[in-house]
């Protein structure tokens, strides 16, 4: 529950949700122009919904079994406000922030184990 | 015989998703922002209290100048109760009756002396917090009334699940350039499913919490509506003993209050005693809850005269142990800084799905450009400003009253509820005499400024680097009711349908 | 859906009835339900109270909803007044209406 913690879940979230939403057609094109190819929709799908497994793992291991999956989803809401609030204002900043996510969460991963 | 053709389950559900939520939207409204502000009732009470620091003395002293005080003031009391002091708290909190209908008299005690606490006379967050689940009302109706909208909250909630047709595919969907209605709708949706985890522990857990009220058929049967039975056999409650009605002698209460930090191993929170004349009475230690969701407050009871130990709370069994993680769930206490951050933009995206759902109403029932022809339209919409704008007007009027009014006022706490009230009520009815097509800014625009001059009057009167904090989140939520303002000041875009479509306006 | 008449007063009355229905019926099952699971429920008498009382928001929740799906209002109150009578009648038997034997 702490903030490394919740920064690690909610990057973790974000970047997951972003690619779920970037499978699906209308979003896809409001970003990139283009539709999504099949076998790319595949992979941010996969990809989208094992990021959050992963999300939900690292809240149970830095938050145990009582507050972790409330602290998940918690991370979860304000994860994809924030991936609704740049789709909508700037969706041309929505790869780079899922991906600089990425190592965000990484930075937060140690301090978020250690507490 | 009805002539219409009859409704599929989604639309009958679609129905009751509309009309139930207008029915008690604006009473829920009320209740989401009080509630959601009341996850930072102790944050609010330090502001509202600026007199107030450290505690002067240890809870141990502490409990035995209040004991001292309540048997000068009510010695033949039903029960005391005295919240000790914590750097939290700085203050001892006392409560004595001599009825449990009450009325239940209430003190702030300076931890030193025992005398009423120099503090100015004010509510603090405790106002907000009690307003949640009893709106100001005598409190039995009403946590009723807040009760009843929780059930139909809950309908409301799994009639609008059922009607989001497309829940999935639209979930991260937000149209702001299509028609108002497809924008609100959109906006609904989602501060509505992105939140939906949260709305629907929100609302099952709040009736949880009223459960012994709302639903007390199962103490009737199996208790014979002996509630305290019930209590004491779960293990919620630690069991006391019966009155002797013979008068007898207290021992010190800060004795006890030693010995029980000595048993458990911390300081109780509150100290409660049972009958304080009666040579029986008790003295109940209670502690604050174990680190875990469940809401259960461990507690000691002691023989009030030699200061025995007579029971304690024991286990809580799995149903009960159930019931006790919902009350957790629901007031969060366990929660540290990060998560209590989440679990507010939770509450404010729930009042924001109330508040988008009510201009939705309106929205998608009324004729395109002409003025709304109905009573019913009109009202709504009056009532939906009156709220929508009024009540956050209202919160910033508490707020500044609690700066601007003298401190010697008597009755003060008492006129700081009224501002709430006044500045609700102002609000509201100005917003009556706005032209229509400037009310909406003007309403959210006076909120804005109301919010505004909260960090302006704290730096005039009180001017403390330690409520740097609370004034910057008054100064955000001015920002966003500014930003509120302008968004609705836009023009409106040419409209594309030309009938109110009644069952597109729900079908996503 | 294109506009269509204004309802009758069948219809108003109809809304009227399952508004009723739900709120009083609703309550009613649920409050039945309650009381029938702390008497009836093997647990130990605390826990089958909790519960009874954790259950009843989800089956009042329940009823509401069945009263607004029911394909008449007559069907709905059928259904629902089965269902009461059911549990009255298994709290008649659990106990719950004869007069308590003091110890």
């Amino acid at each position: 529950m702490t903030v490394p913690a919740v920064v690690l879940s909610i990057c973790l979230s974000f970047s997951s949700f972003a690619a779920l939403a970037l499978s699906l057609d209308r979003h896809h094109r409001a970003v990139f122009r283009v539709p999504a190819p099949r076998n790319r929709t595949r992979g941010l799908r996969v990809a989208g919904w094992c990021g959050l497994a992963v999300a939900f793992a690292a809240s149970v291991a830095c938050s145990g079994w009582n507050f972790g999956p409330v602290q998940w989803i918690g991370g979860l809401t304000g994860a994809a406000l924030l991936v609704v609030a740049v789709m909508s204002y700037r969706p041309a900043w929505l790869r780079a922030a899922a991906v600089a996510a990425l190592p965000l969460a990484m930075l937060a991963l140690p301090f978020a184990l250690g507490s | 015989m009805s002539h219409a053709p009859r409704k599929s389950f989604r639309q009958s559900m679609a129905w009751l998703h509309t009309w139930s939520g207008l029915v008690v939207g604006w009473v829920l409204f009320a209740i989401f922002v009080t509630g959601t502000a009341s996850y930072y009732r102790t944050e609010i009470s330090h502001w509202m209290r600026p007199e107030l620091s450290a505690p002067t003395a240890d809870p141990a002293t502490a409990a035995t100048r209040a004991a001292a005080f309540l048997g000068r003031t009510m010695p033949d009391a039903l029960a005391w109760s005295v919240k000790l002091p914590t750097a939290e708290h700085p203050t001892a909190e006392v409560y004595w009756w001599n009825n449990p209908a009450g009325p239940y008299h209430h003190a702030l005690l300076d931890p030193a002396t025992g005398e009423p606490s120099h503090a100015r006379d004010t509510k603090g967050g405790d106002f907000l917090y009690r307003f949640h689940f009893e709106l100001s009302l005598p409190p039995v109706w009403g946590r009723w009334i807040v009760g009843i909208c929780a059930m139909i909250l809950l309908v409301s909630l799994i009639s609008g699940i059922v009607t989001h047709r497309r829940i999935f595919a639209d979930f991260f969907t937000f149209r702001r350039d299509k028609s108002a209605q497809r924008g609100w709708l959109d906006a609904h949706n989602v501060v509505g499913v992105l939140a939906l985890p949260f709305h629907l522990m929100i609302v099952y857990t709040g009736l949880v919490e009223l459960g012994p009220l709302l639903m007390p058929w199962g103490v009737k049967a199996a208790y014979q509506d002996d509630i305290l039975a019930y209590y004491a056999e779960t293990g919620i409650m630690a069991a006391g003993r019966k009155p002797a009605g013979q008068p007898g002698t207290l021992m010190p209460l800060g004795e006890i209050v030693a010995r029980a930090t000595a048993a458990h191993g911390e300081v109780p929170e509150v100290v409660m005693v049972t009958g304080p004349g009666d040579a029986a009475a008790s003295v109940t230690a209670f502690f604050e809850e174990p680190p875990g969701l469940a809401h259960l407050h461990p507690q000691i009871v002691y023989a009030g005269d030699t200061g025995a130990e007579l029971s304690r709370t024991g286990d809580v069994a799995a149903a009960t142990r159930t019931g006790a993680v919902m009350t957790g769930l629901h007031e969060a206490h366990f929660a540290a800084a990060p998560l209590r951050v989440l679990f507010f933009i939770c509450g404010v995206m729930g009042a924001a799905t109330i508040a988008s759902g009510l201009v939705l109403w309106t929205v998608a029932r009324a004729p395109k450009g002409a003025d709304p022809a109905g009573f019913g339209l009109r009202l709504v919409r009056i009532l939906n400003l009156g709220t929508i704008a009024g009540l956050p007007t209202g919160l910033a009027a508490y707020f500044l009253a609690n700066r601007l009014l003298p401190l010697d006022l008597v009755g003060r706490a008492d006129w700081e509820v009224r501002g709430f009230f006044a500045g609700w009520m102002l609000a509201a009815l100005a917003a009556l005499l706005y032209p229509k097509a400037r009310a909406w800014p003007a309403a959210l625009g006076v909120a804005a400024l109301a919010f505004l001059a909260i960090p302006l009057v704290d730096a005039l009167t009180i001017n403390e680097t330690r409520f740097l904090g609370f004034d910057a989140a008054m100064l955000a939520v001015a920002m966003l009711l500014a930003l509120g303002a302008r968004l609705a000041s836009r023009p409106r875009r040419q409209m594309r349908a030309a009938q109110p479509n009644r069952s597109r306006a729900v079908e996503a | 859906m294109s506009a269509r008449p204004m309802p009758g007063l069948t219809d108003r009355l109809s809304v009227a009835g399952r508004v009723v229905l739900a709120a009083f019926g609703g309550y009613g099952v649920a409050a039945l339900s309650t009381a029938l699971f702390a008497l009836a429920l093997p647990l130990p008498r605390s826990e089958a109270v909790s519960t009874g009382t954790l259950a009843s928001f989800a089956i009042m929740a329940g009823a509401v909803v069945w009263v607004f799906s029911a394909r008449t209002l007559r069907r709905a109150a059928l259904v629902l007044g089965v269902i009461a009578a059911l549990l009255a009648a298994g709290l008649w038997l659990a106990g719950a209406f004869s007069p308590m034997v003091v110890p």
